[in-house]
């Protein structure tokens, strides 16, 4: 049922985003937010299901281009940042702070 | 059937989530998120997007979260001490209001409630689906080319030595 | 070329000549000298081209326009218009000649000259304007000339405070005067003076006396009279153009101007103002030992003159408003002032001219009881000054006998009691002009410089003769307004002259004379000291008393007054307006500054929470709850 598929949705989502308002490591913060693009894209392809159009399907694919490419471009920022700071902790930084 | 591998690929998909999101081990972290991709492929297939499925393990499984890993190993991190138990109080209350908020809204919509649409999925076909890409979604398709080609650009960017930004800065 | 061409023409040359002066000819004294005395030959040639032409007429053109006000500019060349113009214009070439000499050796001969010549375009700008707002423009102009030309020796201190004063002073009047303009726009919707002469008007009794500040600053009457007398600080040219024939006789212009606009209250308030300004000045004048201060006192005097010859004008027909009686009782009084105006322009130039050239003889030396004895050494300033004399104190046959003669009898038909204060005042006048006459040139020298004066070159004596001849010859008029000297020219304004007929006049000035003289003459011997001190202290310490009041009222009311009240307006703005609200808003920006910045933790996770409180507010207002 579409209902079911929304709450799953939703949970993911919400445990996705859960994650990223916890943790410290700005990896599993990128992977809490790769979550919450997962949850969108169930969600998507269950109304394209039930609704019978394709829009969503196609959606969905456009959605995994662009989470790849973010992810790639993350990282690199990640590990450049890593280079200069020798640390990936978000609480260490806070060069931007007052 | 469909009922239990419903369940089957939903509880999979929920308890790696939660996995990814509390373990203190990164690379931990990250094989359970390659789970998670395995359950919501397997959603995708119940939902009969076959090509959707493949693409998201092939994908997303097996270069975004395999990125993820090299990363991971790349950067010599130690494990991270648990986080502080106030936060992770105010950070679950809000996920948990999100949540709520969410549930309700679609128990409030009686439309949501429908069963399986008579026809079958539309994404089922392969050749409709790469009509429908070629010809109504052309130019998201060229877009994302594009945007594919400046990702690329950026990261080749970042990732050049030290020496040379060090040089800049 | 058209007499409108003449006209525009008569108005920018002066200001071309500023306009040069200022821009490229600062250094160049001489060469200013020279530019400027040229302009003021062409003013006069084309005042009295356009005199004598005959052509009468009017043009103007619109300047600005705010919605449904418009300013125009325009010139209105009637008679009056036309009299005044030659004054100025003939009077003017006089004093610039004279400048050239008296000012040689002057410094500072580019701006003098350059302020002489913006004066001759704002004054010829009075003269011209049709309406009251461009007539106000060139008034202000005209106040602004004078504090640059009375201000002329600025490093002196008593100077630049005297221009000061001058321009405060007449300030006060001129917001009057707005006032006046403003009101008569409300009422009446226009201020051009050919419509205000044609249509139905508005009386008030406002309007009039609101017009009169302005002529009571300008013309220095009572109780705007205390800038006059230091206004002597300038060079004597310029108290000779500004303070004496052109600028303050431009208040007594004005109102002949707007006479139109006069109701009979009005009148009997302007008439008792100018009575009351000739006596009080003809009482300073006594008692002064400056030679141009007793003059200002006396151009003070006969400017009062003047104002009470305006007023006198209606008196007789209150109950007349309106109808044919009116208007020419008013006119009579146009006549008469403007008729006085014309010769004291000239003698009084005269005198202050001889005056000019008796303080450049003696070497800039300007107290009288320090001169004497310069009638065998200066014979042709003596002759002059003595035709002068004669004019102001009314000897029969000489310019001002006529002028006055017709204020006299216009105020005995009138009114008594201003008759009988006229009558006073014109034995006051003979009294202090003999006296000075004699203390100056009589007698045995008393210093050096009164044993050493000799006449001065051509330039300086020159402007003497001319404004001798005109002080006797200006006075010859008939009743159709013709004259010995005017011919038809000016008959619009020369036959409104009131004449008197029969013997009784003449008898009655030969009385005044011989009293007033005769006393004087008998009174102060050649000496170094006031013989009406010597003889009588109490009376000639009450009179510098007086002389002195008016200023030490203004000072009391500025020092303690108006000071106390600027300093209170002084602490609400620094506490309250600059303190308070300034600063204080500029510190509840800073304290928004401040929590803003706090919001800056660095921290990843909180900017996180930051967000999500975005997304709720959104969510909010998407299902409709904000």
């Amino acid at each position: 049922m579409l209902h079911s598929y929304l709450v799953l949705s939703a949970l993911v989502f919400a445990i996705g985003f859960f994650g990223v308002l916890l943790r410290r490591n700005t990896l599993i913060i990128f992977m809490g937010l790769e979550l919450m693009l997962v949850a969108s894209t169930l969600a998507l392809v269950a109304f394209s299901r039930f609704n019978g159009t394709i829009g969503g399907d196609i959606f969905v694919f456009f959605i995994l281009t662009v989470a790849a490419a973010e992810v790639a471009v993350g990282l690199a920022i990640i590990v450049a940042l890593f280079r200069k700071r020798q640390t990936i902790e978000v609480d260490e930084l806070d060069s931007l702070k007052n | 059937m469909g009922l239990f591998l419903f369940n089957f690929f939903a509880l999979l998909t929920v308890i790696c989530a939660v996995g990814v999101v509390v373990n203190k081990n990164t690379v931990n972290a990250a094989m359970c998120f390659m789970l998670c991709l395995v359950g919501v492929a397997g959603l995708f297939v119940l939902l009969e997007a076959y090509l959707l499925a493949f693409v998201l393990l092939l994908v997303y499984a097996g270069a975004v979260a395999a990125l993820f890993l090299f990363i991971v190993m790349l950067l010599d991190t130690h494990s991270q001490p648990r986080p502080v138990r106030r936060f992770a109080l105010v950070a679950a209350t809000i996920a948990a209001a999100l949540l709520a908020v969410a549930v309700l809204t679609f128990h409030q919509q009686p439309k949501l409630a429908m069963a399986a649409a008579s026809t079958g999925a539309s994404g089922a076909s392969l050749k409709d689906y790469a009509y429908q890409l070629f010809t109504t979604y052309l130019l998201p398709v060229q877009i994302i080319g594009f945007l594919l080609l400046i990702a690329m650009l950026g990261v080749i960017v970042l990732s050049r030595k030290i020496e040379a930004t060090e040089g800049a800065k | 070329m058209t007499m409108l061409q003449h006209a525009i023409l008569v108005l920018v040359i002066p200001l071309v000549s500023a306009g040069v002066i200022a821009l490229f000819l600062r250094r160049a004294g001489g060469i200013a000298a020279a530019v400027s005395v040229a302009a003021a030959t062409a003013i006069a040639a084309i005042a009295l081209i356009l005199a004598i032409h005959g052509e009468r007429f009017e043009a103007s053109c619109e300047w600005l326009r705010l919605g449904n006000f418009a300013l125009s500019i325009g010139i209105k060349f009637d008679d009056l218009a036309a009299l005044m113009l030659a004054i100025v214009g003939v009077v003017g070439l006089c004093i610039h000649v004279f400048s050239l000499g008296y000012m040689h050796d002057d410094e500072a001969k580019a701006r003098y000259f350059g302020g002489l010549s913006i004066f001759m375009f704002s004054m010829i700008g009075i003269t011209l304007a049709d309406n009251l707002f461009m007539m106000f423009i060139f008034w202000e102009l005209v106040g602004f000339s004078s504090y640059l030309l009375i201000g002329h020796w600025y490093e002196r201190r008593s100077a630049s405070d005297a221009a000061k004063k001058a321009f405060i002073v007449n300030r006060v009047g001129d917001f009057g005067f707005l006032l006046g303009i403003i009101m008569c726009y409300w009422s009446n919707h226009t201020v051009n003076l050919s419509e205000l002469g044609s249509g139905h008007l508005v009386y008030s009794r406002l309007i009039p006396l609101l017009l009169f500040c302005g002529a009571v600053g300008k013309s220095a009457q009572l109780p705007l009279q205390v800038w006059l007398p230091d206004a002597m600080e300038g060079p004597t040219p310029i108290s000779a153009l500004i303070h004496a024939a052109t600028m303050v006789a431009a208040g007594i212009y004005m109102l002949c101007r707007i006479n139109v606009l006069m109701v009979p209250d009005a009148l009997t308030v302007i008439m008792w103002v100018g009575t009351a300004t000739a006596l009080y000045a003809a009482l300073c004048a006594i008692v002064q030992s400056d030679i141009k201060k007793v003059l200002a006192y006396s151009t003070l005097s006969q400017l009062g003159y003047m104002v009470a010859a305006f007023g006198l004008g209606s008196l007789a027909s209150t109950h007349d408003v309106g109808g044919m009686t009116h208007t020419i009782v008013i006119a009579a009084g146009v006549g008469a002032a403007m008729f006085h105006l014309t010769t004291h322009a000239f003698f009084k130039a005269l005198l202050f001219l001889g005056s000019g050239s008796v303080i450049h003889a003696c070497h800039h030396e300007q107290n009288i009881f320090r001169m004497g004895g310069l009638a065998k050494k200066m014979p042709l300033t003596f002759w002059t000054f003595t035709i002068g004399v004669a004019a102001i104190a009314g000897l029969p046959f000489f310019s001002g006998f006529y002028s006055k003669d017709a204020i006299l009898h216009l105020a005995q038909e009138k009114n008594t009691a201003v008759f009988v204060l006229l009558v006073l005042t014109a034995v006051l006048t003979s009294f202090y002009m003999v006296r000075m006459w004699k203390l100056v040139f009589l007698g045995a020298p008393r210093s050096d410089q009164a044993e050493h004066a000799h006449e001065g070159g051509l330039t300086l004596t020159m402007p003497l003769i001319v404004l001798a001849v005109l002080s006797i010859c200006g006075g010859y008029t008939t009743h159709e307004g013709t004259g010995l000297i005017y011919g038809h020219l000016f008959s619009g304004v020369l036959s409104q002259i009131p004449h008197a007929e029969g013997a009784g006049v003449f008898i009655m000035s030969l009385g005044i004379l011989a009293v007033g003289a005769g006393i004087a003459l008998a009174l102060y011997k050649p000496a170094a000291t006031d013989a009406l001190a010597e003889k009588s202290p109490g009376l000639f310490t009450a009179l510098v008393a007086l002389r002195s009041s008016f200023d030490s009222v203004y000072d009391y009311y500025v020092t303690n007054v108006q000071q106390r009240f600027a300093m209170l307006l002084n602490f609400i703005e620094q506490i309250f307006l600059a303190g308070l609200i300034v600063r204080g808003f500029a510190g509840v920006v800073g304290l928004f500054g401040l929590g803003a910045r706090a919001l800056h933790v660095g921290k990843l996770n909180v900017y996180v929470y930051w967000f999500f409180g975005g997304v709720a507010v959104l969510w909010l207002f998407a299902i409709g709850v904000l």
